[in-house]
C-alpha cells in the first residue's frame, strides 16, 4: 500500500486504513441485523430495540452490482485536483452483510466495467489542504 | 369525510432560470385558481403553502408571503415541505381540512424558482444532515442514483437504449401541444439516440433538468361553490406515502442501498399509491389517464410497475405497444410529461394535479384523451417521499 501518512478523508469516520488495507466503515444493528453506511444513517428494522449498534469494517472486496458513467465535471462542494471526467460510479454489494455501497470508480477502464465483476474497496486523492494534507474520498477499483 | 371538489386551478407556465420573484410567480397561479372558481380571495378560509427551500425566509413561510400579495385575512397558513412530493403535502393538508368540516373551502399553491445548474446540498453537517456526504465525497448528484437503478433494469429485464429514448420521443410529442411547458421541440427516435450520455445510460434528453413555475388549486365542500363551478372535480383520495424497510432502492441523498430487498423497489410511491386505490375504491384498471414522475426515461417505466399497471419488467412492453400513447389503453403523461417541464420542486406536484383536472374537464386541446373520467396524478421524492391524487368527474 502507497504511504498513507498524510493523508486525510475529507470527512471522517467513512474509510479507514488503519489496518493496512483501506475498508469502508460501517455500523452494524446486532438487534435488527442490518448494516448502515455511513454509520450515521440508521436504517432499523420497524419494531428494533436499536440495542448493541456497533462499529464494524466492511470486506475490503465485493461485487459490481450497478455503475453508471458521468459525461460532466463533477459539481461543488465536491472538489478535485484530478481531472476525473468521465468519471464512473459504481454500487458494490458485499454479500454477507447484504449491503450496496456507491462510490467513484477509479484505476478502472471504464469500458471494463461488467455487472458481477469483482471491485475492492481504494481511496481518491482529492485536494491538498491548507496543512499540506492530501485529502481523499473512498473509491472502489477493479480487482487485477 | 365528506366529498371535496377542486373548483379552481392555475398555473404559472413552467420557464428556465429566472431572476422573478417566487411569490409573484405564486401570485399568477392563485389568480388563475382564483377565477377558474369564480370566487373572491376572502372565499379561502386556509392555505396550505408549499416551501421554496431556495427562497430563505421567504421561501419557508410561502403561504405568509403569498397572503399578503392578495390581503391578510387571518385564515390558517401552513407551509410545508416534502422534496418533489411537497405539492402533494399541499393538496392532501387542504383536502383533509375541509374533508373534516374544519373549512369550507381551501388553497393549495407551491411555486419554485430554480437555482442554476445542479441542486446541491443545502448544510455542511455531514453528520446531521445526510445529503452532505454524496455532495462533498461521493461526487453523486441526482441522476447518478437514476442510472445506477435504470442500469440494473437493463439486466434485469431487458429495457434497451431504444425503450429509454422512446419515452423521450412521446414526451416531446405531446409537450409540443401544452402550452404549460418549457420545452416544446419534437425529437425523433434518432434525435435522442445521438445525444451525449449524461450519466451512461441516461443520455441528455432521458433526464429532465429544474424549472421554475407554479401552480394552486382551489378545493371545496361548499355546494353553492360547487354547482356554479365550471365542471368540478371530486377528490376520491389524496395520499401521501414513505418508504418502507428493506427498499432495495438507491434512494437520493443514500450513500447505500439493502442488497437483499424485503420491500418493493420505490416503496414510498407503492405506498402512496396503495392507499390511494383503497381509499377510493379503485384500482389501476379504473384509471383513464395518469401523471407518473419521469424525472427520467427509467422512472416512466418503472413506475408503471410500481403503481401496478403491470408486472415487475413489463413495462416497456406497453410502451413498445403504444399502450400508454394518448388513444391507448392508459394514456401517460399526457401533459408532456416532467420530461417537457423540468422539476419545479414545489409546484411540480399540484401541476400535476391540475393537468389530471384539465383531462377530465376536457380542456386540453390537442393532448385530450377522449372520455377521460378517472385520473391519477403521482409523485417521487427525495428520502422516502411520494404522494398520489385520484381524481373524477
Ligand atoms: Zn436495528
Amino acid at each position: 500500500m502507497e504511504n498513507m501518512a498524510n493523508k486525510v478523508a475529507r470527512i471522517p469516520n467513512l474509510v479507514d486504513w488503519s489496518t493496512g488495507e483501506v475498508r469502508l466503515m460501517s455500523a452494524k444493528c446486532n438487534s435488527c441485523g442490518t448494516y448502515f453506511f455511513p454509520r450515521e444513517h440508521y436504517q432499523h428494522r420497524p419494531g428494533c430495540s436499536r440495542e448493541g449498534v456497533e462499529n464494524v469494517l466492511l470486506p475490503r472486496r465485493g461485487k459490481l452490482a450497478s455503475y453508471t458513467v458521468q459525461y460532466y465535471p463533477c459539481p461543488a462542494p465536491f472538489k478535485t485536483e484530478q481531472k476525473i471526467t468521465p468519471y464512473g460510479i459504481g454500487l458494490v454489494e458485499f454479500e454477507n452483510e447484504k449491503i450496496q455501497v456507491a462510490g467513484i470508480i477509479t484505476n478502472t477502464d471504464l469500458k471494463t466495467l461488467q455487472l458481477g465483476m469483482e471491485m475492492e474497496t481504494t481511496i481518491l486523492d482529492m485536494y491538498v489542504n491548507e496543512e499540506k494534507q492530501q485529502v481523499v474520498t473512498w473509491a472502489f477499483q477493479a480487482v487485477k | 369525510m365528506r366529498d371535496v371538489y377542486i373548483i379552481g386551478t392555475g398555473i404559472h407556465p413552467w420557464t428556465g432560470f429566472s431572476e422573478t420573484v417566487f411569490a409573484d410567480f405564486a401570485a399568477v397561479a392563485v389568480d388563475g385558481a382564483l377565477k377558474d372558481a369564480n370566487i373572491e380571495w376572502r372565499r379561502i378560509q386556509a392555505i396550505m403553502a408549499g416551501i421554496f427551500i431556495y427562497g430563505g425566509n421567504a421561501g419557508h413561510l410561502s403561504g405568509q408571503y403569498l397572503e399578503s400579495i392578495f390581503g391578510e385575512t387571518g385564515v390558517p397558513v401552513v407551509n410545508v415541505y416534502n422534496a418533489c412530493a411537497t405539492g402533494s403535502a399541499a393538496i392532501r393538508m387542504a383536502y383533509n381540512s375541509v374533508a373534516a368540516g374544519e373549512t369550507e373551502t381551501a388553497l393549495a399553491f407551491g411555486a419554485d424558482v430554480s437555482p442554476k445548474g445542479f441542486l446541491t446540498a443545502k448544510s455542511d453537517n455531514a453528520v446531521q444532515d445526510r445529503d452532505v456526504i454524496r455532495w462533498k465525497m461521493g461526487g453523486m448528484p441526482n441522476p447518478i442514483y437514476w442510472a445506477l437503478e435504470c442500469r440494473k433494469r437493463m439486466a434485469k429485464y431487458g429495457t434497451t437504449e431504444e425503450d429509454l429514448a422512446l419515452v423521450k420521443v412521446l414526451m416531446s410529442e405531446y409537450g409540443a401541444k401544452n402550452p404549460h411547458a418549457r420545452f416544446k421541440k419534437t425529437y425523433s427516435l434518432e434525435e435522442v439516440l445521438k445525444s451525449v450520455y449524461v450519466c451512461d445510460p441516461l443520455r441528455l434528453y432521458e433526464i429532465c433538468p429544474v424549472s421554475t413555475g407554479a401552480a394552486a388549486v382551489i378545493v371545496t365542500a361548499d355546494k353553492e361553490l360547487i354547482a356554479k363551478a365550471d365542471k368540478p372535480v371530486k377528490i376520491n383520495a389524496t395520499t401521501m406515502g414513505s418508504a418502507i424497510y428493506g427498499d432495495p432502492t438507491i434512494r437520493i441523498s443514500a450513500l447505500s442501498c439493502p442488497a437483499v430487498p424485503e420491500a418493493p423497489m420505490l416503496s414510498e410511491s407503492y405506498s402512496a399509491s396503495r392507499q390511494a386505490y383503497e381509499k377510493a375504491g379503485v384500482g389501476p384498471e379504473d384509471i383513464d389517464v395518469l401523471e407518473l414522475p419521469d424525472n427520467s426515461s427509467w422512472h416512466y417505466l418503472v413506475y408503471l410497475e410500481t403503481c401496478g399497471f403491470c408486472k415487475e419488467g413489463e413495462a416497456d412492453k406497453m410502451l413498445r405497444d403504444g399502450e400508454t400513447k394518448i388513444g391507448g389503453k392508459l394514456p401517460v403523461n399526457p401533459s408532456g410529461g416532467f420530461s417537457s417541464h423540468g422539476e419545479a420542486l414545489s409546484a411540480q406536484a399540484l401541476w400535476q394535479v391540475i393537468e389530471c383536472a384539465n383531462q377530465l374537464r376536457g380542456r386540453c386541446g390537442e393532448r385530450q384523451v377522449q372520455g377521460a373520467k378517472v385520473a391519477m396524478a403521482q409523485t417521487y421524492g427525495l428520502m422516502g417521499n411520494s404522494g398520489t391524487t385520484i381524481l373524477s368527474i
